[in-house]
């Protein structure tokens, strides 16, 4: 049984390494692009100054948003007790904090001064939502990281038994945890944690609705936009951050969770939610679409006009409409009908996830193709003044780049940290407390 | 670094600096009358000194010009906090040269992406009733500007006299600020130079400028450099007892600049005329630029 696990894992090893080797040489090629970026500062971007934020804001969005959405749904586990997603609790915890870590790299890439951004905690003005949300992000984060560590120490630290490199660096992660021998006090302690990760889970719902809706407030208090500017922007953020969320985790399952009935069973939910929350979305984008149409106010009407038949439309017609609405949609309901659901699930999932990015892209960009004033677009003219914007190369290679990366080492973190009930771990628990009732 | 006070150059720097500024801003297609140049080259030493060390003011019979000077330097006398600085933008004398943008540029050093003060064109009608009304669009200087409250590390806040100061050394660039704006009057150093992609980097473009009352350097990374800039009603020069740039240099004479918390000003008077009007008020900015219809 062993060796036969053993193959299995040599055969996939082959074109593991071969993707981590992509992911390595896209990561090269991204920090070669960073270093050029902070050598010569934003000059290497193609933004204006009428068109002031553009690719790397959108990411950031993205992947606040991913990471509100996954942890979201690791709270349907250890604070709303819906078991029947407890396998994916722990791998929806660890993509929110990648995803978060991503988001905060990204918009570090994307300031002037990227050497002064712990001026933020040091001279902070609480009125800017910005601020706002920087400290609930640390906050998040900790919260975040608290409750992997609960939810993992156990795991680490039998498995920091096994010595090695990976033993080491568990039983470094598990920062010196030892789960008692006996199995009374060993179950006291798992009800300890587990009560932990609900208190701190139920702290979170709130911060990641802050952090996400929050992050949805950054724009939505603009006034100087109407485009951004309302109440629904930060709900629509929540929402499509749950979709993104549901999605990532549907995919990752699909990918790396267990294959049987159970395993199956899960797929189909999170299948549902991702639709849920993608139907949703595409409700309020209706909404909010037929009623700025309807206005015939300029300032509306040319947003949208920018946005559905410009350069971008493809970003419209195919991203948010067929890639984070129907495209998914239809897989999740055809996946019930074919043999292999899991194929047309995980697929789904990655569709729709890759799909969310459109959104984003067209929270951002759009808002800045409206002069401010009639005719300031063609007042003064010149390159950095443009009211159009397409990203340049080196803010593609930098993008590609970081998320090869942060692929990379989540990836990694999948492999090294016990963050499903793999085989190895049930073997090793169980010979740990062999060994502990042996010697008491 | 410096400041403006900090040791004055000799007379022969004077000279050199002059000679390069003139020729350059030429080169640069900047036609700034030299006069203005002298002006101003003559005067940075004295830029913090109290008003009574400034040159006496011309016994000319007094036009709008001799007047706003009087009226700033009057302001001078009061304390910060109750100076109120305001524009007055009389669209009707405008012809629409641009010369307030050049002058504008020229004064701030101001790079590519960079334009305190474009001039807004349009044409209205058809042929033969047409019009083509210019609007010069510097940053309002909100009572309640919409950027300052975004800003997370508060680098940019309204001054005791109204105008709303950007600091350089402070702001972290996120741009925030930029999308705020609802006049689009917030620009980024890019890092860019009016020579780039040319043989050789021209003198003119290591001018420092004097903002805020400061000397600045564009180099390398550094601050302006990575920043948002915007107008700042040439507070350097107004606090040395001169007038702004873009009021000095306008051809049809109607930008007007002074104290409005003066009620014997010019501005006051005429922010006072039926035609006044200011931009977007329906937004709650309450700018300090006020034009004339």
């Amino acid at each position: 049984m062993q060796a036969e696990f053993g193959a299995a894992r040599g055969r996939a090893g082959r074109g593991r390494v071969a993707a981590y080797a992509v992911l390595a040489a896209l990561g090269l090629v991204g920090m070669v692009a960073l270093a050029l970026r902070m050598q010569q500062g934003l000059r290497t971007t193609a933004l204006t100054s009428s068109v002031s934020w553009g690719l790397w804001v959108a990411l950031y969005i993205y992947f606040v948003g991913l990471s509100a959405g996954s942890f979201l749904l690791s709270t349907l586990v250890y604070v709303f007790g819906m078991h029947r997603l407890e396998r994916v609790g722990r791998m929806a915890l660890l993509s929110a904090f990648f995803a978060l870590a991503g988001a905060l790299i990204f918009i570090w890439v994307d300031l002037g001064h990227p050497e002064r951004f712990w001026e933020v905690f040091l001279f902070p003005n609480y009125r800017s939502v910005m601020t706002v949300e920087t400290f609930l992000y640390v906050a998040y984060l900790i919260l975040i990281l608290a409750e992997l560590w609960l939810l993992m120490r156990e795991d680490m630290a039998v498995l920091g038994l096994s010595g090695g490199l990976r033993g080491r660096l568990l039983s470094l992660l598990s920062l010196g945890y030892r789960p008692p021998a006996d199995p009374a006090s060993l179950e006291e302690e798992r009800r300890k944690a587990g009560r932990w990760v609900k208190i701190l889970g139920s702290v979170g719902v709130p911060v990641a609705i802050g952090v996400h809706g929050g992050t949805g407030a950054i724009f939505a208090v603009v006034q100087a936009r109407p485009y951004w500017f309302g109440g629904l922007f930060p709900i629509v953020f929540l929402v499509s951050a749950l979709a993104s969320g549901a999605a990532l985790v549907t995919f990752l399952y699909a990918v790396f969770g267990e294959r049987d009935e159970e395993g199956e069973a899960l797929l189909r939910t999170l299948g549902g939610l991702t639709v849920l929350f993608l139907a949703l979305d595409l409700l309020f984008l209706a909404s909010e679409t037929l009623t700025a149409l309807y206005s015939r106010n300029p300032e509306h009407t040319e947003v949208w006009r920018a946005m559905t038949g410009g350069r971008y439309a493809a970003v419209f017609w195919i991203g948010q409409l067929v890639m984070a609405g129907l495209a998914p949609i239809a897989l999740v309901a055809a996946a019930g009908k074919v043999r292999s659901q899991r194929l047309f699930l995980g697929l789904a999932g990655a569709v729709a996830a890759a799909g969310v990015l459109a959104i984003r892209l067209n929270i951002v960009i759009p808002a800045f193709v409206r002069p401010e004033i009639r005719g300031l677009d063609t007042a003064y003219q010149g390159a950095r003044l443009a009211y159009s914007y397409f990203p340049s190369f080196g803010e593609w290679a930098t993008t590609v780049g970081l998320v090869a990366l942060g692929v990379l080492a989540f990836s990694v973190s999948l492999e090294v940290l016990p963050f499903m009930e793999t085989p190895e771990v049930v073997t090793a628990r169980a010979a740990l407390l062999g060994s502990r009732r042996q010697e008491g | 670094m410096e400041r403006t006070t900090a040791a004055p150059p000799s007379k022969r720097e004077k000279r050199g600096s002059l000679d390069r500024t003139r020729r350059n801003l030429l080169k640069a297609g900047a036609l700034v009358p030299a006069g203005l140049a002298v002006a101003r080259a003559g005067s940075t030493s004295q830029a913090a000194e109290a008003p009574q060390s400034m040159p006496a003011l011309p016994s000319a019979p007094e036009g709008p010009m001799l007047r706003m000077l009087k009226d700033l330097r009057r302001a001078l006398q009061k304390p910060v906090e109750q100076r109120r600085w305001t524009m007055v933008i009389d669209l009707r004398k405008c012809i629409g040269c641009s010369a307030c943008t050049v002058a504008c540029i020229a004064e701030n050093r101001l790079p590519p992406g960079v334009v305190y003060r474009p001039v807004v064109e349009e044409e209205v009608g058809r042929y033969p009733n047409v019009t083509r009304p210019f609007l010069p669009r510097p940053c309002m200087q909100c009572d309640n500007p919409p950027c300052v409250p975004v800003c997370p590390v508060s680098a940019t806040y309204k001054r005791p006299d109204g105008v709303v100061e950007i600091n350089y050394e402070k702001c972290i660039g996120c741009r925030y600020c930029i999308p705020a704006c609802p006049y689009g009057a917030r620009y980024f150093d890019w890092g860019e130079n009016w020579t780039d992609g040319t043989p050789a980097r021209q003198p003119y473009e290591d001018e420092p400028s004097h903002e805020y009352g400061r000397v600045w350097r564009r180099r390398g990374r550094g601050s302006p450099v990575g920043n948002v800039r915007k107008c700042q009603f040439c507070l350097h020069r107004v606090e040395a007892g001169m007038l702004p740039a873009c009021v000095t240099t306008c051809v049809g004479g109607a930008t007007y600049f002074g104290d409005a918390s003066d009620p014997k000003s010019l501005v006051s008077e005429l922010a006072a005329e039926e035609r006044a009007f200011r931009l977007k008020e329906e937004l709650g900015t309450r700018p300090k630029v006020i034009y004339l219809r």
